[in-house]
């Protein structure tokens, strides 16, 4: 698995549960909140993210992050290890 | 009244709560649910209102059970008092309308089940999400959720405790009055208000008397089956960590 799959994944769920993104290119070194998510909407790409890359990263683990990159290089340690 | 709830009658006779707990974002700590309680005693005991708006925070309209209720529960301590506010609603004479422009989760989103007319915001989300924590849905989930989402919308959501966003409801269908942009969930709730204010008061309490009876049942029944299966979920060693690593954060 590639860090660019990873952000492509992100991404993708970022566009599908915020609205009016249709159009937009994700920026990794953004954070969510950026792009208008609540912490619900966060929770909700996170989840989906991670059963589409079929990876597991305790909640616990997530709570530092503030962008996507972070987020995409957290879930390439997990899926690594 | 405590600082957790707001309640005022206006000149129209619309009562107006707003459960106000900004600190603990609205969810079921033991005092915000004998706030509840209180406010909903205060306003029958003083008022014979047209119908109640009941709201939340902007961001939360509320987020149901606390961690501690639900070690408790999985302790085998035994707390029902949330159900008291699900039958303080269906059992309520007058009409009650969800102005719901933060999310509702779990318990919370069943204050909106027990209400009779229910207005979301687009932005927001809504859950049933017992079962991502181990458990068995509560507080009358099982039953009374269908009337609102359709059957096999509420079947997916109690399985999956998916937190759907209002837009995505919107496109499913599903019975929720009005699915809005959070700005206008009050403007509209104040509207149909306003329309049921300029009713017969009488006539209102004759027909909220009538429309609840079915949902005052299914509440009945949902109790009895919620009981047990709570019983049996809340005493599953599992459960107890689950519960933990779900409000870890």
């Amino acid at each position: 698995m590639t860090k660019e799959k990873i952000i492509e994944v992100i991404s993708q769920n970022i566009i599908e549960n915020l609205d009016d993104l249709e159009n937009e290119t994700i920026d990794p070194m953004k954070s969510m909140k950026d792009y208008g998510a609540n912490s619900l909407d966060m929770i909700e790409v996170v989840s989906c993210s991670m059963r589409e890359l079929n990876i597991k990263v305790p909640r616990a683990e997530l709570a530092d992050i503030e962008t996507i990159d972070q987020l995409a290089d957290k879930f390439l340690a997990f899926a690594e290890a | 009244m405590a600082k957790n709830m707001e309640l005022h009658v206006d000149e129209f006779n619309i009562a107006h709560l707003k459960m106000n707990d900004v600190e603990n974002k609205n969810i079921f700590s033991n005092d915000f649910i004998r706030g509840f309680l209180a406010a909903m005693d205060d306003l029958e005991a003083k008022y014979k209102p047209h119908a109640m708006i009941l709201s939340g925070l902007d961001s939360v309209f509320c987020a149901g059970a606390e961690k501690d209720t639900l070690i408790d529960l999985s302790n085998g301590v035994i707390d029902v008092k949330d159900l008291l506010m699900s039958e303080r609603l269906v059992n309520a004479e007058y009409p009650i309308i969800a102005a719901m422009e933060g999310h509702a989760m779990g318990g919370g989103l069943v204050l909106a089940l027990c209400s009779d007319i229910v207005i979301a915001a687009r932005e927001s989300r809504y859950g049933a999400v017992f079962m991502n924590m181990g458990f068995t849905p509560g507080m009358g989930t099982t039953t009374l959720l269908q009337g609102l989402m359709g059957d096999f919308v509420a079947n997916e959501m109690m399985y999956t405790g998916k937190r759907f966003k209002g837009s995505e409801l919107l496109n499913k269908g599903t019975n929720i009055n009005y699915i809005l942009p959070k700005k206008d969930v009050m403007p509209k709730a104040l509207d149909i208000a306003l329309q049921i204010s300029e009713k017969n008061v009488k006539s209102v309490y004759l027909l909220k008397y009538t429309l609840s009876s079915k949902k005052k049942k299914l509440l009945i029944d949902a109790r009895l089956q919620e009981d047990m299966m709570h019983k049996l979920s809340f005493a599953y060693p599992e459960t107890k960590d689950i519960i933990n690593s779900f409000y870890a954060d």
